[in-house]
Formats: structure tokens, sequence, C-alpha cells
């Protein structure tokens, strides 16, 4: 190891780096992200745009439109325009939802015929169609529950969920979202700013100063990645403090735990970055082969839109092949469980992620070529 | 056994072989110089031995033996290598004592003070004294050069290789180069291989390869190489008959002539061996110009025009003009503001004071540019082709842009391909290609249009002997049937010659306008032009 | 008009020429599209239950057995409360049931009866959703007396195919993303190669050069667009066409030209690929949180909400999410072209003039 060589590059990097005033991006695309998102993915339904039609007017049906005003989850409109004119609000985008109402529906309803709630939903954004229509489907069944026990129509007891949500007691979405987003943020900025810095100096033709010294290619990476990673470093905590101020999001686990998984997480990243510049010959193709690579699997295998468990067969392997995954699980426990070092697959996930890093280097140390082509 | 032995070394690029099966040896302290045709293999055969390229056969340095880039790991710390190409090992936003900081502790060198004051040495040897902020980035194409050839030098390698190192170098710079190279070879014992395209500087070296088609087809000192072409060297002919090559006042035949013979210089292997080949270029025919041009008394009329980079002034009040149907040569110093003041007439920096006429119309802003473009050709310094374009198709993209018929284009394109003689190289991508040969067709785009005004900034670098030769028969022929005038800069002082007037600048100052004969007569003792233009130079460092 | 030409081949030959920038992008239209599209699922799917029940009867084995495939998956004995948290801790088991001693005796007994359910709500849209879920085949298994049926409609998407709704909205970014870099680096790589130059001395109006240029990294990506919809979301993900083709093509060809805009103005601010690399993002980030492809537009902060009047992908998302799904006629979409046109003809005028005062 010739320490000198290395801080030679390294110091040259630096200077790069702040002439092209690229450590202004360093600092800024990992928090603009992170506040962006934050505040910008809801996941929950709320305010969703419902159009009543009550064709009824009746005691109940002024009973049910009542309750699908007083609830945050919907925004209600009761009106009186045909169901065709309803139906063409969904299509042009206006309300989310319609209910039909049917004339006569509490007289039915009470004599114990039978009747009928049309309910139409707009299903082209599906997740949210659904768990519209699960709470509009949800709404109109507590009322009958309420109405049946009223006019003393059941005789068995109700079941009543007394749910308990661990370690996000609120529901919020922040909780839930924010620890996700730094494991795609740590995922995405520092591996961009790697995958330009080998093939940048192949097109310029500086390799050749690589090339023609004795310094081997395992130095050349770390001379690489050592700068970067000092830099990225900082982020940990600046999203730490974004998270933990910004977003309330609590802490309940080992701060040592957060920041040595991160440190791990963020190697594993610059290496993946310098692995692309390696085979990359363009800086173009290096560049948008990063963002497709990074951004894509950073959502998706974040567990921050659906949990792994709960994944497909194939997806679920893929998710197993990307950090990612890993570094979330132990990134929600610093966050919001806290078993920290106690928990045996926290141990073993941070050892897989050092096996990444490890291969990822070596992967890169061993394909980069100190010839020409 | 000698230090350095090269065995039967061959060089593949996919199917193309560059250099078969060639061995030589060096010892301690020679200098071993690389001359050929652009595209002959000595690029090739520097990469094989500096370990960066996959080889066959074998390399042997002080006993160690290595035959492939894997093996030549252990010698790397006693070798430098300087590729070919104008500041392409440095770092755009680095400064100039950066980049020598850098170079230094990549090499692992102790600085102490014996390597300070080489430091010192280097940079004054190099006029990069008073530029050691200056970033790479903004340095003159002859500093870029000279800076990263006193990189290569910095931690006294055993063994230099150079590819090119003086192409777009001043010449006073280069006698001092040649002063370091010889210097360090008897203090360091160094081996130092170098290729270049300047035959004077062939004629300093100890041993001399003269490369062709991948093969050393000749070697040996300086003297026994002038002898073999003696006999085929003659003072020129107004006439010369057919496979005859005429250039720089001699004519080369391989028959015997009626005339005296004359004195050779190295330049004479080259137009020797394209004899012995057949591969003389084809005489230059220029037809009539396609479109009629009236072309006004001056051409370009510069007054005062000052050129300033923060406090730094690159031109400083120049006043030059331009007449049709003159060639005028631009000489000075690297960093004189050379290319600077093209770039203003070009419109590609702003004036910051002064005034410009160019084809009768002033310039004050770039309107006024729009319809004098197609009557202006161009060569770049750092000549910039299209890479992902083959050489065909960044010749018919220029002749489509300048709105030329296709027709006249292809005839053109073909035309130029075969008199310069890159018509082989047609369809490769200018990455692929020597630098020789990427400046040869730079020059065929920039004249494609038929332009009434060359502005050439340093065409000619790099560029070997025989197509030079072509390349001024051309500008000649050019100004003669078109009466076009051409703004040429230069660093091979012999060229300097072949123009009806030059231009000295220093400093951003203008200090010399007159006719090469004119300054002859100034100089009676000069014995070439290099001699007058050293005189202006010399002595103030 | 022949030098739009010249330059709009030129760069349509210099782009074929990188085989490994076709391999991305075309890996861009097609894995990368396929791999949101398959991999997203945001509806409760495979959802794993536990239970601990103390109760011992046949209520609990009567409510477990609704939940079945494909929502979730047949739930899993513990022997504890505490084995049971410990999975869920682990991520194990998402969602877990305790069912008390005394669960179905008060419920036989006309009282009320408590179920526990512990809930992994880190992922919160998950425990959300499945905690309604829950609560639905409670009231329906309560067998209500009343005859009310709720006949349910899921408009344009029936089977509420997550799938193609995901590559759709993934197709949109990579649309977004492409023209934006792939325009700004035509630019940027000239000044790196130092053809910047020689682009600026030939005799044709420098607008022409720009529009060419850019025009065909419009191009580029809308045959990208045509391969994904051919070979990936028709094919693979069976997404609807409920309106026009060509509405699509159109609005497509439209908010290209307002993301070669952004492209123009990201090439004008850099000198190098790495720095369009990052200004893009900087730059896209904002416009694709405002478009509403993560959040409804009508749920966000009122001053976002009126920000995203600004972002010509919102009504590019929106316009094209009805011509897929609701089948919107071209009248009705007039807003959403309205606004693509409007932004694409301001931001592209911007970027034309940032980069032309280059020239």
């Amino acid at each position: 190891m010739k320490l000198n060589v290395i801080k030679a590059y390294m110091k040259k990097e630096f200077k790069e780096l702040y002439r092209t005033k690229l450590i202004i991006m360093v600092y800024l695309m990992p928090s603009m992200i992170l506040i962006l998102f934050g505040f910008g993915i809801r996941m929950d339904v709320s305010h969703a745009r419902v159009q009543i039609i009550d064709n009824d007017k009746s005691k109940i049906s002024q009973m049910l439109s009542s309750k699908f005003e007083h609830t945050k989850y919907f925004n209600a409109t009761i009106s009186n325009i045909s169901e065709n004119s309803a139906l063409k609000k969904i299509k042009q985008a206006k309300t989310d939802a319609v209910i039909i109402i049917p004339s006569s529906f509490e007289k039915n309803l009470l004599k114990g015929a039978k009747s009928e709630i049309g309910v139409f939903v707009d299903a082209a954004f599906p997740t949210r169609g659904t768990t519209i229509e699960t709470y509009i489907q949800g709404t109109i069944l507590s009322l009958v529950q309420e109405i049946s026990k009223e006019k003393g129509l059941s005789q068995k007891g109700t079941i009543l969920i007394n749910n308990r949500n661990l370690f996000n007691q609120a529901m919020r979405d922040e909780d839930a979202i924010v620890p996700g987003l730094i494991g795609l943020v740590l995922l995405v900025a520092p591996a961009i700013l790697t995958a330009l810095l080998i093939v940048k100096e192949k097109e310029k033709g500086t390799i050749f100063n690589f090339y023609a010294s004795s310094i081997s290619k395992g130095e050349f990476l770390l001379a690489k990645l050592l700068p970067v990673f000092i830099l990225h470093s900082l982020n940990i905590f600046i999203l730490f403090l974004w998270a933990v101020y910004l977003f309330d999001v609590p802490f309940r686990g080992s701060f040592f735990l957060y920041w040595i998984a991160s440190e791990l997480y963020i190697l594993i990243s610059l290496s993946f970055g310098l692995l692309v510049s390696v085979i990359a010959k363009k800086q173009i193709v290096a560049v948008v082969l990063t963002i497709m690579v990074t951004i894509i699997p950073g959502f998706l295998y974040s567990g921050i839109i659906m949990p792994i468990s709960s994944m497909d067969g194939a997806s679920q392997i893929e998710a197993h092949m990307f950090s990612v995954m890993y570094y979330n699980h132990i990134i929600y426990d610093t966050f919001l469980i806290g078993q920290g070092f106690s928990s045996t697959k926290i141990l073993f996930y941070l050892a897989i992620l050092l096996f990444y890093f490890f291969t990822l280097f070596t992967a890169g140390k061993f394909l980069l070529k100190k010839e020409m082509r | 056994m000698a230090d350095l032995e090269i065995r039967n070394v061959s060089v593949k690029y996919k199917k193309l072989t560059a250099v078969s099966d060639i061995s030589f040896v060096a010892n301690s302290g020679e200098i071993i110089g690389f001359i050929g045709a652009d595209g002959a293999g000595k690029s090739s055969l520097m990469h094989a031995i500096a370990g960066i390229i996959r080889l066959s056969g074998e390399i042997q340095y002080r006993g160690y033996t290595y035959k492939s880039p894997q093996e030549s790991e252990k010698i790397k710390s006693q070798i430098s290598f300087m590729p070919q190409g104008i500041g392409l090992v440095l770092y755009g936003t680095l400064s100039v004592s950066e980049h020598l900081d850098f170079f230094a502790d990549i090499r692992d060198i102790k600085k102490d003070t014996k390597f300070l004051e080489y430091k010192k040495r280097l940079l004054h040897m190099s006029g990069l004294t008073d530029f050691t902020n200056r970033l790479a980035q903004n340095l003159s194409g002859g500093m870029m050069q000279k800076l990263s050839l006193i990189c290569a030098l910095l931690h006294r390698p055993k063994l230099l290789i150079l590819d090119e190192p003086t192409t777009g170098v001043d010449p006073l710079s280069r006698l001092e180069l040649w002063d370091i190279l010889d210097d360090i070879r008897q203090k360091e014992g160094t081996i130092i291989l170098v290729s270049t395209a300047y035959m004077q500087e062939a004629a300093k070296m100890d041993r001399i390869l003269l490369f062709d088609e991948g093969e050393i087809i000749a070697q040996g000192t300086n003297k026994e190489l002038l002898e073999s072409v003696r006999n085929f060297t003659y003072a020129k002919m107004d006439k010369p008959p057919d496979d005859t090559i005429s250039f720089d006042k001699k004519t080369y035949s391989l028959k015997s002539l009626s005339i005296q013979h004359k004195e050779p210089n190295l330049e004479a292997l080259f137009f020797v061996n394209a004899l012995k080949k057949n591969k003389t270029l084809p005489a230059i025919k220029i037809q009539e110009r396609q479109s009629q041009e009236k072309i006004p008394q001056i051409v370009m009329r510069a007054e005062g025009i000052t050129k300033r980079f923060g406090s730094f002034v690159a031109n400083d009040h120049i006043n030059i003009t331009l007449k049709s149907g003159e060639i005028l040569g631009l000489l000075g110093a690297n960093g004189a503001g050379k290319t600077t003041f093209i770039k203003m007439l070009l419109g590609l920096y702003s004036i910051d004071e002064g005034k410009l006429m160019l084809l009768d119309k002033a310039i004050k802003n770039s309107n006024d540019r729009i319809n004098l473009k197609s009557k202006i050709g161009y060569v770049s310094q750092h000549f910039a082709l299209y890479n992902d374009l083959s050489v065909r198709e960044n010749l018919m993209y220029f002749a489509n842009m300048h709105k030329i018929p296709i027709d006249a284009a292809l005839n053109r394109i073909k035309k130029y391909s075969y008199e310069l003689g890159f018509d082989e190289y047609m369809d490769k991508f200018p990455k692929e290609l020597p630098l020789g040969v990427n400046q040869r067709f730079s020059i065929a785009a920039a004249l494609l249009h038929e332009p009434v005004v060359l502005f050439l900034d340093e065409p000619t670098s790099g560029v070997d002997t025989l197509a030079r030769a072509q390349f001024w028969q051309i500008l000649h022929k050019l100004k003669t049937k078109w009466g076009i005038s051409i703004l040429i800069t230069t660093h091979y002082m012999s060229e300097a010659e072949y123009c009806d007037r030059v231009v000295l600048l220093k400093l951003g100052k203008k200090i010399v306008d007159d006719s090469v004969e004119n300054l002859y007569k100034l100089h009676p003792n000069a014995k070439s032009f290099e001699d007058i233009f050293l005189t202006y130079f010399k002595g103030e460092r | 008009m022949k030098i739009f030409f010249i330059v709009f081949s030129k760069e349509i030959m210099s782009f074929m020429r990188s085989l490994a920038l076709v391999s991305v992008v075309l890996y861009a239209f097609t894995v990368d599209i396929y791999i949101a599209g398959a991999g997203m699922q945001i509806k409760p799917r495979n959802v794993i239950i536990g239970y601990v029940d103390y109760s011992g009867g046949g209520l609990s084995k009567k409510i477990l057995s609704h939940f079945h495939q494909p929502a979730f998956i047949t739930p899993k004995p513990f022997l504890s409360r505490q084995k049971l948290s410990q999975a869920i801790f682990n991520k194990e088991v998402l969602v877990g049931f305790i069912f008390n001693s005394d669960f179905e005796k008060a419920y036989r007994k006309g009282q009320n009866t408590n179920l526990d359910v512990l809930i992994d709500a880190t992922a919160a849209s998950q425990s959300l959703t499945t905690l309604a879920y829950l609560q639905n085949i409670i009231f329906n298994f309560e067998k209500l007396k009343i005859p009310l049926k709720i006949k349910s409609h899921k408009l344009f998407n029936q089977n509420a195919d997550n799938h193609s709704f995901m590559a759709l909205t993934e197709l949109l970014s990579v649309i977004t993303l492409l023209i934006v870099i792939l325009t700004a680096i035509v630019f940027v790589k000239e000044k790196e190669d130092g053809t910047w130059d020689i682009m600026l001395l030939m005799p044709v109006n420098p607008k022409m050069v720009i529009l060419a240029k850019s025009t065909s990294q419009v191009l580029i990506v809308t045959v990208g667009v045509i391969l994904s919809l051919g070979f990936v979301l028709f094919p693979a993900f069976n997404t609807p066409m409920n309106g026009s083709f060509w509405n699509f093509i159109l609005l497509t060809l439209l908010y290209g030209f307002s993301s070669a805009g952004i492209g123009l103005f990201v090439a004008a601010v850099s000198k190098d690929v790495m720095q369009v690399a990052q200004f893009s993002i900087v730059i896209m980030m904002p416009l694709i949180f405002l478009s509403g492809a993560w959040t409804p537009i009508y749920a966000m902060n009122p001053i976002f909400q009126n920000l995203s009047l600004f972002s010509p992908l919102r009504y590019y998302i929106e316009g094209s999410e009805s011509i897929f799904y609701r089948g919107t006629s071209f009248v009705d979409l007039l807003p959403y072209f309205g606004g693509v046109t409007l932004l694409g003809i301001v931001l592209y005028l911007y970027g034309f003039t940032k980069i032309g005062k280059l020239f």
C-alpha cells in the first residue's frame, strides 16, 4: 500500500470536486430528495373526492352521507346529477368515486327487502382505487352495523378490533417513509458521483497516468473511492437531522448502529458506481445506466412501497439481490424498533452488507484493466 | 547484455497488426529516435514497451523480462511514459504547480531540496515559472505539452518513453528540452525512446529507427542514415520528371538525374522510402474555383486588437493586415497569443478593444459574421472532429453543413483524401487514427467549401514529412489558382520560409512584421529561419 | 430546412453508433419498465398473518378462514404473544391476531368482545389497508340481517391491476429522464470534445442546429416509447388502451419538447457530463414530485398544489392515465394538451434562448 500515492490521488479528486462545484451537489441532492419525497409521498388515502347521488333523501341515506362528510378520508359532495354525468366526471378525473343511493333505500332496508348501493371507483390508479373502495365499503358497513344494533336486529355480540400499531402508533406516513428514503438517497447520490470518476479519465486520456505509473489497481480504486466516501459520510448526519428534527421521526435504536451501517452502505453504493465506471466506455452510458439501475430498485426494494415479505417469488429474489433491502431493515430498526445489536438478524445483515462491499470492490478491481483496449 | 532488449515484439488491435516482429536494443544513456510516417507503428511499440498494451514477443529491461502489462508492473516505477496528444494527461481544473505536486506524489518522490531545485529548473526550462497558478485548461497547447513533459521527467525515470513530446512546442523550448534530455541521460544514465516529427531533433539522437508499416526498415546513426540517401538527393529541378518528389529546395529521385547532388537531411528518408515503395502521393491538381468570388484587396485588417483574461493581457494592441493572395505566417513562442488572435478573428473570443475588418466588413457583433462564415476556413490546434462518425461521415457532414451539392462534395472529398493520403482511412473513426492523419483530414474539412480566407492554427503539428510537403503544395496552388489568403501558425521554422510575410508575436505584442527575404537580409549570418527566430527569443529567460 | 435534416441524421447516427448507449436506452424502455411493473404491488398481497389462539374455539377459526390468497397467506399459529411479537420485530410477520380466552364466550353471550391486533406499522400503507380489510371481513362475518348489497365497480381497471399502472408510471418517468439527459449531453459532448467551436463556425442558422439536435433526441425517445408499448406494456401487462393511441403519441411528442427545453437549459449551465448528471437530477426531482405521480395533487399542501400547475409532467401523467384507462375523448383531453403545450412552449423557448446565447 503506497499511502502517499493514494493521498495524492485523493487530493486531486477533492480539488476537482471543489473546482467543478460538484461539491454543492454532493450535499444538495441527498437533502433535496429526502425533503421533497418526505413531504411528497403519501401512501394513505385522504380527501378522496366522492360524489354521492342520494335518490332516497331519507333519514338513513342522510346519515350515510354525513358519515362520508365527517371523515378525513373523503371530501364528499352530495348532488342530484344523473348517473351518466357523474360517470363522466370520473372520466374527466374530476371525482374519484361515485356512490349511488337508490330511491326507497330506507324503506327497503327496514322492510328487510333487498337493496343495493352502487359504488363506482376510478381505478386508473389501482392502489388508490382499491383503498378508496375498501374505505367506502367500510363506512357503509359500519353504518349498517350501527343501525342493526339500534333496531335490535342482531343478537350476537360485536367484535371490536383493538389494534396496536407497533413502532408507529400514529400511523404517520413520515415515520414509515423517511427512513426508507435515506436508503434510497444514499444509494443513488454516491453511485452517480463515482460512476463517472473513471470513465471520465478514459474519455479524456488522463487514464494514461494510471496505466503508466506503478500505482496498483486496488490503490487506484481506493483513491477514487475515499474522497467521495469522506464527503458523503457527512450526509449520514445531515440526513439524520432532517429525519429526526424536520420530520419528527422517532429514533429508538442505537446511533452507533445507524452510523456504522450507513458508512458501510455508502461504501457499497460507491463501489457499485465505480464498477459501472470501470465497465462503461462513455460517460453518457455510465450516467443513464447508474440512474436506471439504482433508482428503480432503490424504490422497489426499499420497503417504502411494499414489504419485502409480501412480494412474489421472483421479486422476492430480486429484492434479496440489492443492498437496499438489508440496509433498510437495519435503518427501520434504528429509527422505529430499536432492537439494535441484540438482534441476530441485524448482525447477519451487517455481515451481508460487508460481503457486498467486498464483492463489488473486488469485482471492480478484477474488471479494471491496467492496459489499453 | 544490453540494458533494454526488445525481442520480436508484435502488437495487434483486433484484426489489425500495428507492429510486427520488431527487435532492437538500447543501452544506458542512449537516446533512440523513432521516426516514420503517421500510422507506421511508433506509438504502438511505445505502448508495448511502457507496459500498457498486450504484446507478443518479449521485452527485457535490465535483466527483467516481461511479456504482458501485468508483468511490466514491477518496473513501472522506473519508467515514464508520455502519450501522444495535446494535454492528454492533464487535469483541466488543476493548476501547473498542483500538477507537479500530484505527479511527484504518485511517483512517491521525497520533496527534499534536491528535488525542489530540479523542479525549479524544469519549470524554468519549460517557461512555466510565471504560470504556476494557472489552471491547465487555460494553458495554450504548447504549454500543455511542456507541462506534460516535465511531469514525466519529475521522478528522473531510468527509461523514458516520449511519444511526440515536442508536437506543438516552439523552437526555443524544443532546444531547451533537448538540453534537459541530454542532461538526464548523462547524469542518470536514462534510456530515452522518443518519437518526433521534427527531423532536426532526430539528428540529435544517438540512433534512429525508421518505421514503416509496422516494421523497422532502416536504423543507424544520423550520419549512417544520411549516407544511405545521399545518392538520391539532388538540387531542386524546375521541371522535375515523373517518379521524383520535390520539396524544400530539393528533388529526390531513384534514377540518377543530370543535376548536382545536394546535402540531404533526414526528411530525405521519407521521400526516398516513398519512391522505393512506389507510394508517392499523387500530384496536386487544383481545379478552378467552382464558385466565383470577388476578393477585396485587404482581406483582414486588425487595428489595436486587444484581449485580456483577468489581469493577463493575451493580445496587446495588435495591428495586422492580410492582403488578398498572401500567405502570412504567425510565429511566436507558446503562449505568445497566436491562438487567441485567431480565435478573435473567428469570433470565438470577444474582442476587448480595437477594430476588425473582415472582407471589407467592419465586425462589431456576431451578426456581422453570419454571411462571412461560408468564406472562412479554419483548422484548430485541437483539430476537433466528431468521434462517433467515421472520417468519411465527418467530411460529408462538414460538406452538408456548408450546403455543398452532393456530387461536388463527394468529388472533393475523394480528391483531398487521395492527395493528402488518407484515403485508406476513410471508414475509420478519428480516435483510432494517429494524430497526423486526423490533422490531415481536418485540413481537408477546412478546404471543402472553397473558402476565400484560411485561418490555420498549427495545421501541420505532428503531421509526417510527406504529408506536410503535400500540404504546402496545396496551399501554394490554392493561393495562385484561387487567390486565397492564408493566415497560418506553425512551429516548423522551415515552413516559415514558404510564407510571403511573417509576423512574430512575443508576450502578446507584435515585434516583427516583414517578408522572409527582408529578414534574411537583416540577419546575414543566419543559416536557416530557425536562427532568425531564435535571435528574437533567446536570452530572454 | 436541409440543414435540419443533416444535423438531425448526424445525431441519430451518432446515437446508433454507440452500441452501449443503444443497449442502455433499450434496457430503460424494456427491462427496467418490466421490473417496475412486475415488482410493484401496493395492495395487500401475500400479507403474512400470525395468530395466537387462547380461545381455542371455532369462532377464531372461522374468522381466520376468511384470510386467504391472494391477499393473505394462510395464517400461521404462534404459541405465545411473545413469540408473535418477536416474529413481527424481525419482519417475518406483518399482522398478528390475538384471540383472548374469553373471546368466543363473550361474543356468544351477545357482549362486545375484543380482538387484539398487532400491526407492523413501518409499512404504513400496507398496514392501513390490511386493517381496513380486516374490518370489512369482520363486518361481513357478523352476517348482518339486513340484506344490503354494495355493488361495487372498479372503473377502467376492473382487476385493479397494479402492474400495468406501475409500468406506465415508470415509462413516463423514463421518458422524462432520458429526454432531459440525452438532449443535454448532445450539447455538452460538443463542449467536452472541442467540436463546439467548429459548430459555431458553420455557416448555418444556429437555431436550426439547436432545433435539429433536440428534435433528434425527442424522436429517439418516442421510438423507445413505441417499443416499450409494443413489447412490454401491451403484451406483458395487458395495459388497456381505452383512448386513442395517436392522442398519446401526440401528447408524448409535445411533452418531449418541454423536457427537451429543460435539457437545453441544463446543457447551457453545465460544463461536462458530470454536471449534466447532477443538474438533471436536481431539476427533475421537484418536477416528478409536483406531478402527482406519488401523491394525488389534491392531497398536497395548497402551496404545492399551486406549484404543481407548473409541472408539465403533471399534465402528461394525468393525460396519459386518462387516455390509457379512462378512454377520455380528445375534447376532454384538451386541458392536458393545453397544459403540456403551454409549458412546453415556455420551457423550450427558455432553454432555446439560454443555449442560443452560447452560439
